[in-house]
């Protein structure tokens, strides 16, 4: 047997110095985020299916919009727009990309576990910190491109295939028009306004009388007249009273008219985007931290989807009194009151456009109190990740 | 700060003569005490075998060394750093195998190695070709792993080693899963591993490939080491064992038990197997011979068992039948 200064005498192809390449430190390298990037890359299934979920299916039912609407324009109408967009970002990228990186994020916090490599990476002598935190940037340059191809596929057909004239109440109108301008049109359309826009009626009001003198069809005016009204109108009214109506009527449905547009302003879908890439930054850390406290991937996965699909909605819409704080606390409905305003509230209960700030259908919450929670989530699972990964025995 | 501090500390360290240094080193499961007060020591620049039976702590002991797992009491050190404070200084000249090697499937073994060596320092992606090749799979480096054989992921876990240039390799069964060609490889490569002047840990209940693999052993039995030191000087404290072929065996046992040389003897197809107590003269075999002649019994063949460290394993640990 070699006895150790025997040892001491034969040592001279290996190397008797420890790299210093400050491998304690809680920083990880570029090489390991890049590797953590080609790991997570390389898995074509799980690719294919984020790809599949964040861009095919908003870009399918655009090209199908797009497909029916050259065929029969008459029938379809176009592919983009404004209201096509808020449909497609709150109700549908909004959710899809939070699952979408919350399921990449459980399987950066739990495949080397469940694989076998996390044994091999500590024996490395790396900082467990250093490799918990390497998944992070690597995760977030796969979820923030993809997330981004998505949305910038369904602005582009939103802006370039949006309709040439807004459809309001049913009725083709000039987009864009100020005050004014949308009395002169009412005016200068007083039948059109009077039987397609709806119209509320108080009591003294002498529009009904007026409205009631036009043939608009099977359905008649859209008016919310007040008992003891005025009763079916007069024999004759003068073109004058018609305009007259027409721009009392067109003056009440300004605000809503004025929030509707052709498509989205570039303000509003630079907004919209930087508000999906959180929550899907979002999703993508609280998946990590989670699975890397579980040690698995897919109960995480299911609870990502639970909270997201019913949990939030859910504490978003009701209030309940003693749980209010609880509900407050919730990232999901932090990130409601967030919602650009010009979108519709996710599981706001079908408020209509208007983000989330001051919504009355959301349990209320200020803006400062939304932020703190969503920094909350943040730090608080990636810190409980990071502290499982460094306590678990490999 | 503390890299300020690192070289004096490392240099000092390093004059330490043990690759392994474990004092009073305890790990529980619950009740069950799974490493028991080891002491171990591992001297540099040789090929280690750590050898126990099935559920004696040997993969335990391994993963604690590594700090994969907490001890529960003791202190320990390796190539002169201790343990768990210095970790990351001793772990940067380690390489490990524990258990069955496992890597991600869906990525080459090449892809692997990067991961790991993105971990090490950055000379480390620079050895990926030669510790493949070394293991004999730079052909197969480019296939995924999930494609790859119990074997040559073996291979592939020793080549995981080799890319941190270790002076230390602490390999938990290695020869699992290798075909009769691929453990003589093994073995081989170990043997050029220490020609090279590093320490080989390799832990294994195949008592023949660390005998002829490993210059000294420590035996560990229910988390306990009971012995260790060279395997020559082990073997030399093993009973003497001699087999007698020869006429009337019964009578023969009777003649040998009358002596006061204090064999212990037993009757079976092939004869008289005799074992004597560890230390005893030769002269004493000459003295059997003598005391059988002399009582009529034909001697036909009179042979001496050379001591194997499996016959010495069976008698140190507790797995030989032994009363409890």
């Amino acid at each position: 047997m070699r006895t150790p200064a025997h040892t001491a005498a034969s040592v001279a192809t290996v190397q008797d110095t420890a790299p210093r390449d400050h491998r304690g430190s809680p920083i990880p390298t570029g090489a390991m985020i890049a590797t953590r990037f080609m790991e997570l890359r390389k898995r074509r299934g799980l690719m294919i299916a984020l790809i599949l979920v964040n861009i095919g299916i908003p870009t399918v039912f655009l090209v199908v919009r797009l497909l029916a609407h050259a065929i029969a324009p008459q029938s379809y109408g176009p592919a983009g727009g404004y209201s096509i967009y808020t449909g497609l970002v709150a109700g549908v990228m909004y959710v899809f990309g939070f699952i979408v990186a919350a399921t990449l994020g459980c399987t950066a916090g739990s495949v080397d576990l469940t694989e076998g490599m996390f044994r091999h990476l500590v024996v490395t002598g790396r900082s467990r910190l250093a490799l918990y935190l390497a998944r992070i940037p690597a995760g977030l340059a796969i979820v923030v491109p993809l997330v981004a191809a998505g949305f910038i596929i369904v602005c582009s057909v939103c802006v370039f295939a949006a309709p040439t004239r807004l459809s309001y109440d049913g009725t083709n109108v000039p987009a864009g028009l100020s005050r004014a301008a949308f009395e002169n049109w009412a005016a200068d359309h007083p039948k059109l306004v009077i039987c397609d826009f709806s119209f509320s009626a108080g009591p003294s009001s002498p529009v009904p009388a007026v409205i009631n003198s036009v043939p608009c069809g099977p359905n008649g005016p859209i008016v919310k007249a007040p008992p003891g009204s005025q009763g079916p109108g007069q024999a004759t009214v003068t073109p004058a009273q018609l305009r007259a109506a027409a721009v009392l009527i067109a003056l009440q449905n300004y605000p809503d008219y004025s929030s509707d547009f052709l498509y989205p302003s570039d303000s509003l879908m630079i907004r919209t985007g930087l508000w999906i890439e959180l929550e899907a930054i979002i999703g993508f850390i609280v998946g990590l931290g989670l699975a890397s406290l579980l040690g698995q991937r897919t109960v995480p996965v299911i609870l990502m989807v639970v909270l997201e699909i019913i949990l939030t909605p859910l504490f978003s819409r009701a209030r309940i009194a003693h749980l209010l704080n609880l509900q407050r606390s919730i990232v999901g409905v932090a990130m409601a009151h967030l919602t650009p305003g010009g979108l519709p509230v996710f599981g706001g209960g079908g408020g209509g456009p208007g983000g989330g700030q001051g919504n009355p259908l959301l349990v209320p919450e200020s803006i400062t109190w939304a932020v703190l929670v969503i920094i909350a989530w943040l730090v608080g699972w990636t810190v409980l990740g990071a502290w499982r990964m460094i306590t678990r025995d490999a | 700060m503390s890299t300020a501090t690192v070289p004096d500390t490392f240099e000092h360290q390093t004059e330490s003569p043990w690759a392994v240094e474990t004092h009073g080193l305890i790990k529980r499961f619950g009740e069950n005490v799974a490493v028991n007060n080891v002491e171990l020591l591992v001297p540099r620049g040789c090929a280690f075998g750590y050898l126990g039976p099935n559920g004696a702590g040997k993969t335990t002991l391994i993963r604690v060394l590594l700090g994969l797992t907490h001890a529960d009491a003791g202190t320990m050190s390796l190539l002169g750093y201790p343990v768990p404070k210095r970790r990351d200084l001793a772990l940067a000249r380690v390489g490990a195998i524990v258990d069955e090697p496992r890597f991600h499937g869906h990525l080459t073994g090449r892809q692997n190695l990067q991961i790991l060596a993105a971990a090490r320092e950055p000379a480390a992606r620079d050895r990926i070709g030669p510790a493949l090749e070394r293991v004999g799979i730079l052909q197969r480096a480019d296939d995924k792993v999930s494609k790859y054989s119990m074997g040559m992921r073996q291979r592939l876990g020793v080549a995981a080693c080799l890319i941190g240039d270790p002076q230390l390799l602490l390999l938990d069964e290695p020869m699992n899963g290798l075909d009769p060609a691929g453990m003589a490889d093994m073995r081989e490569m170990i043997v050029s591993l220490v020609a090279e002047g590093r320490t080989v840990v390799l832990s294994s209940h195949l008592l023949d490939e660390v005998e002829r693999t490993c210059d000294a052993v420590a035996i560990v039995d229910r988390g306990k080491v009971v012995r260790q030191g060279p395997i020559s000087e082990l073997l030399a404290g093993a009973t003497l064992a001699l087999q007698v072929e020869c006429s009337e065996p019964d009578r023969a046992r009777r003649l040998i038990d009358a002596t006061r040389i204090g064999a212990h003897v037993e009757v079976g197809s092939l004869g008289l197997g005799i074992s004597l107590p560890a230390g005893t003269p030769r002269d004493v075999i000459a003295e059997i011979n003598r005391v059988l002649v002399e009582g009529g019994i034909s001697v036909y063949r009179l042979q001496e068992i050379q001591a194997s460290l499996e016959s010495w394993f069976l008698q140190v640990t507790s797995r030989l039948g032994a009363p409890e």
